[in-house]
């Protein structure tokens, strides 16, 4: 028995070695290398996959090599088979990986603000520069939004290493608040959330907003993500009669199912919901006709400009992604761009190519000119760029409103 | 089975064709008390009703081989992925009229039959060579079995058609076409019942009947429970085991598949992570009117769907999973083997 | 209580193989670094062992053994982590850890005593399912599904740990668990467990108490799955969040212990390696060595007939899902799992005859009456 026992072991352990060792090139030389890690198994796929397309269109854009040091780019996964989702687990592995290979500069990640909270600290003590395309949390950077010890708690160097190149949820809880309030004329909202990190943070934002600016709360539940439906809170909603409903939530997180029980449980008020729907999978989901405004209208804000608003840079980018992936991005796509571009120009200005210098670049990035506009890192890591957009759904696809720029922490 | 089928298509087009006549409610404020109560009552109904159609197939095959069928919730996604395959690929949903009445028919026992086959084939190839293997064994193949299912419908959803939205991210959500739309089919008040809340009746209650008489007087039935009661005496009476058993996954799965299609209908949804919830909820639908009991598969299901939608209701829907498990929690302490099932005899 | 055998020289040998990964490692090509994967099989290892009590020695199936770890998890982030004002040290809060995970365990057998079989593993199942959602709804003080983090390194004799050390620790404990958990099922209660699995009513008549046994199961399954939980919240420094002990780990566990070879802790051990070895390393390794396909362009269908439209048909599709290999994890886990019961049911490495159990049911199924054995 225990010859078998370690027989079967023996054989594990060396296929792993081998299925590893095959396809090892020698990464000698002038060789640096980026990471990134998001979530490519399940859920939230699609958006990653359009973001590292734009990791690697960046790379491309540089003819995949920085001031005579090839860049090499490796897609990390953070979500394990068995969760469908990112994974704890897997994160900390990746950023424990990351941390160990010499070679790499730069991490690109993560998508879920949970995720970072796990692979912020390991990569600030290693002193790996982390750049965000997709957390909105806002506790993870601005001091004072979050728990007492945040963001203290993610610099245990005592040193900033981790941007954003998107803007943060406590700006954008309150643009859609005001939103509903103001173009859409509601003076009761029901709120809606999925109990996520995302999801509800946002809608605490934005009940804190809509009692500083006067529209009543009739409603705010947190829903299972899971349900096959929601009608029975529909009759709630409906009990409560709200001008508007707002969820807090992703399309991952049965956003479209909410609005789908909402139409077919006869409440046709103006659906309201943050950029974790702002997808094509959304409208796909949720069904052309559920989404028309006569069935009361579905308004969804994002951080940033849509694909088809985008000016300069942005635009060209999208034109590009198009003739080259055959479809118009994802929203998410030009963060993914614009983070490998913004690292990728951090690696062009620092003199040494370390981890430090690297680090110390893109810490100094200013009026940076890139797909989103021109801005530059805040003191916290945050992006300077607050510009948000409105966007509603007509004919089956997303149309855009009207841009906001989001005054700073209005709702604290 | 074609007796059902019948009535199925006369309820439907029944159903289909008044709903015009019923004026589109408005919304007008808010609803009374009692208007809610009786709304989440509707609701309650038809979820219920479909949970303990899935829950029936549960039972069924845990009634004759003691197996807990994990993989039964994701077979019933798989054929929410077939129905709307074919109801994408022949534009059903245009058919409108007698013929989109013909149309659902032909999906929903497409569908069954579809499902039905599946578990036939599940079983013959992943549990039949383990039935002198531990139940545990059994256990860890149905689990394996439903990560099979989950990862072919992902696939699925990959498939290039308009259904699935050119199947460019194929893990996301999809919508299934409305073949019956939700306005209301009577009103009493703003107690809305809806289209899709009489289809589920029109479907799931002549199903359960036929179950009923086919177990109850068929011979195939009885071969059943005698197989059931006792596979051994069973197969020296002369009843051919094997056969009885494929018989049962073959019908639990085409009931799954009936409820598959009136699930997707109600929701408009189909995700291939679906099956999860499905199945979890035909479960503990099961397990609560008492596991291998037929009457207690449909009451369990029922009552799962009431709790659920009194929960959402007049708790909070964040408390709903807890409300429920805990109500089956008590009620496994206080009758151990459900409200329907038979007392475990101890052994003398 | 049967003396302590040796150790088996190859057993050690395995022991120091293992022990040696994180030394030899740096010196090897990036590709082949295993050590911080391998953490994720030494955890799941005693979450296996844990639930190898309850499941394999006393036959209770249990489908909620993530619910004490994540029980455990949450009470050692708690304890140690400093936004709350308790902040022990790694050892006691471990210590406390397991004692809740303790309590939760007899609270949960208690009342459930009667409760017998598949309706047993319900129970356990929405005990699961009840934790997580209250460790979700109790955003106040588990903080939802942020998760409970920076939590401290661990520490051995005031000493903090690095990655190395941390990974010599969690082996530590494996082999102190193993260890436990085989003397265990020599001692009083251990035979008290196997005879209640094989027999409730003939133990009892041979004054065995079923309920004590079956309740100190009970407690023992809980405090060990705490103590995987302490451990895994401890390496990754954060609770996780409560979806990270749903349903899923419970079935991981569920299979280690039944690949393995159930009631064998030894077999549970090898489980371990080959289940999560699978999850954590081979199909991560096998997905990095082949990488991501760019997803499909704008289906050319529309303009293609006959058989170049299902030619299109299939290679849109192929580019879509098929050829991403992330996209074959859930499939080949399953089939695994499959496989193996077909070909090795009694599991790898099965009890020795010692303890083994009669065959179960020579017939094509259980009959009714033995309804009641899990």
């Amino acid at each position: 028995m225990i010859r078998r026992t370690a027989s079967i072991v023996a054989a594990l352990i060396g296929a792993a070695f081998l299925l590893a060792a095959a396809p090892a090139q020698d990464s000698a030389g002038k060789t640096l290398k980026i990471v990134s890690s998001l979530p490519r198994t399940g859920s939230a796929n699609a958006q990653t996959t359009s973001m590292v397309n734009g990791i690697k269109m960046a790379i491309e854009e540089r003819g995949g090599a920085v001031d005579g040091f090839t860049i090499e780019y490796d897609d990390m996964d953070d979500a394990s088979p068995q969760k469908g989702n990112w994974d704890p687990a897997v994160e900390s592995s990746n950023a424990k990986k990351a941390i160990a290979d010499e070679t790499v500069i730069g991490y690109i990640g993560t998508y879920n603000s949970g995720a970072a909270k796990v692979s912020m600290p390991l990569l600030n003590k290693a002193g790996l520069v982390m750049v965000s395309p997709g957390n909105t949390y806002p506790g993870l950077t601005k001091p004072g939004t979050g728990e007492p010890n945040e963001p203290a708690v993610y610099r245990p160097s005592g040193k900033i290493g981790y941007f954003r190149v998107v803007p943060t949820d406590d700006i954008q809880g309150a643009v859609a608040c005001e939103y509903c309030r103001n173009d859409l004329n509601a003076k009761k909202v029901f709120i809606l959330h999925d109990r996520e990190l995302y999801g509800k943070g946002i809608a605490d934002v934005f009940k804190k907003t809509a009692g500083a600016t006067g529209v009543e709360v009739v409603g705010f539940e947190g829903i299972d993500p899971k349900a096959s439906n929601y009608r029975s809170l529909v009759t709630k909603i409906r009990a409560a009669a709200p001008d508007a409903v707002f969820f807090g939530g992703t399309t991952q997180t049965n956003a479209a199912q909410v609005l789908k029980d909402l139409r077919a449980g006869g409440c046709k008020v103006p659906f309201m919901s943050p950029d974790g729907t702002f997808e094509k999978a959304f409208i796909e989901a949720a069904g052309k006709d559920n989404v028309t405004k006569e069935q009361g209208g579905v308004f969804i804000t994002f951080g940033g400009l849509p694909s088809d608003q985008l000016t300069g840079l942005g635009a060209e980018f999208v034109k590009k992604y198009k003739a080259k992936h055959g479809v118009v991005p994802e929203a998410y796509a030009v963060y993914g761009y614009e983070a490998g571009r913004v690292l990728l120009d951090a690696i062009d200005r620092a003199d040494k190519k370390d981890r430090a210098s690297v680090l110390a670049a893109v810490a100094a990035t200013k009026d940076f000119t890139g797909a989103l506009g021109t801005w530059s890192f805040d003191e916290n890591g945050d992006t300077t760029n607050k510009t948000m957009s409105v966007n509603t759904i007509k004919d089956g696809d997303f149309s855009f409103l009207k841009a906001v720029v989001g005054g700073a922490a209005k709702a604290k | 089975m074609v007796r059902a089928v019948a009535a199925v298509e006369m309820l439907a087009t029944c159903a289909l064709s008044r709903a015009d006549s019923v004026a589109a409610f408005a919304h007008d404020g808010a609803l009374s008390s009692w208007e809610v109560f009786g709304q989440q009552l509707v609701t309650g109904l038809s979820n219920g009703m479909i949970i303990a159609l899935i829950a029936i197939g549960y039972t069924m095959v845990y009634g004759i081989i003691e197996l807990i069928n994990f993989a039964h919730g994701d077979l019933c996604m798989l054929g929410a992925f077939f129905a709307l395959t074919v109801v994408g690929a022949l534009g059903v949903d245009q058919w409108g009229g007698a013929g989109g009445t013909a149309g659902l028919v032909m999906v929903l026992v497409g569908t069954a039959a579809f499902c039905g086959s599946l578990n036939w084939s599940i079983n013959w190839l992943a549990y039949r060579p383990l039935r002198k293997a531990s139940k545990l064994s059994l256990l860890v193949s149905a689990i394996g079995a439903s990560f099979i299912l989950v990862n072919l419908g992902l696939f699925w959803g990959g498939l290039p058609m308009d259904v699935f939205a050119g199947g460019t991210s194929s893990a996301a959500p999809k919508a299934f076409p409305a073949l019956v739309s939700s306005d209301p089919a009577a009103q009493i008040g703003d107690v809305i019942y809806s289209r899709t809340d009489f289809l589920v009746l029109c479907v799931t209650l002549p199903l359960m009947v036929a179950l009923t008489y086919l177990v109850r007087y068929t011979k195939l039935g009885k071969a059943m429970r005698a197989v059931a009661q006792n596979p051994t005496a069973a197969a020296l009476m002369g009843i051919d085991v094997e056969r009885v058993i494929g018989a049962t996954f073959f019908i639990g799965g085409a009931l799954g598949g009936f409820a598959t299609v009136v699930y997707s209908l109600y929701n408009q949804t189909v995700s291939f992570q679906m099956g999860y919830r499905m199945g979890m909820d035909a479960f503990i639908a099961a397990v609560l009117g008492g596991i291998g009991n037929l009457p207690g598969a449909v009451l369990g299901g029922l009552l799962i769907g009431l709790i659920r939608s009194m929960s959402d209701g007049y708790i909070e829907a964040r408390w709903t999973n807890t409300v429920v498990f805990g109500i089956l929690i008590l009620i496994l302490v206080f009758r151990p083997s459900g409200l329907l099932g038979a007392k475990l005899r101890e052994k003398v | 209580m049967g003396a302590p055998r040796k150790m088996p020289w190859k057993m050690a040998l395995a022991l120091v193989a293992l022990a040696m990964i994180p030394v030899v490692e740096p010196s090897l090509p990036q590709r082949l670094a295993i050590s911080e994967p391998m953490t994720d099989v030494f955890v799941y290892a005693i979450l296996g062992m844990a639930l190898n009590v309850i499941t394999g020695f006393t036959g209770l199936l249990n489908l909620g053994v993530a619910a004490f770890a994540a029980i455990g998890a949450y009470v050692f982030a708690i304890s140690t982590c400093e936004i709350y004002p308790f902040q022990l040290g790694f050892w006691p809060a471990l210590a406390l850890t397991m004692a809740v995970g303790a309590l939760a365990g007899f609270a949960l057998g208690a009342p459930t005593l009667r409760v017998r079989g598949d309706y047993l593993a319900i129970v356990t199942l929405g005990f699961g399912e009840i934790v997580k959602d209250v460790l979700v709804n109790l955003d106040s003080i588990t903080k939802g599904t942020q998760g409970i983090n920076p939590l401290p390194p661990p520490t051995v004799f005031g000493a903090e740990l690095g990655s190395r050390g941390q990974y010599w620790l969690l082996l530590a404990f494996v082999v102190v668990v193993f260890a436990g958990a085989r003397s265990l099922e020599r001692s009083r209660v251990g035979r008290a467990w196997l005879s209640i699995r094989e027999d409730e009513l003939a133990s009892r008549a041979m004054g065995i108490r079923p309920d004590h046994a079956k309740m100190l199961a009970f407690a023992t399954c809980a405090s060990l799955a705490a103590l995987a939980g302490a451990l895994t919240a401890s390496r990754l420094s954060s609770s996780g969040e409560p979806s990270n002990y749903d349903f899923q780990v419970s079935v991981l566990a569920l299979c280690i212990v039944i690949v393995g070879g159930i009631g064998s802790v030894r077999g549970v051990l090898l489980g371990a390696i080959v289940m999560v070895g699978m999850n954590s390393i081979v199909l991560v390794k096998l997905t990095e060595m082949i990488g991501n396909t760019d997803s499909a362009g704008a289906s050319r269908l529309a303009e293609t007939h006959g058989m170049e439209r299902v030619w299109v048909f299939i290679t849109t599709w192929a580019q879509n899902v098929l050829l991403s290999p992330t996209n074959w994890k859930f499939l080949l886990f399953g089939l695994a799992l499959v496989l193996m019961m077909m070909f090795r049911p009694q599991g790898i490495l099965p009890p020795r005859a010692e303890h083994e159990a009669p065959p179960e049911d020579e017939g094509t199924g259980p009959a009714p009456a033995k309804g009641a054995a899990p």
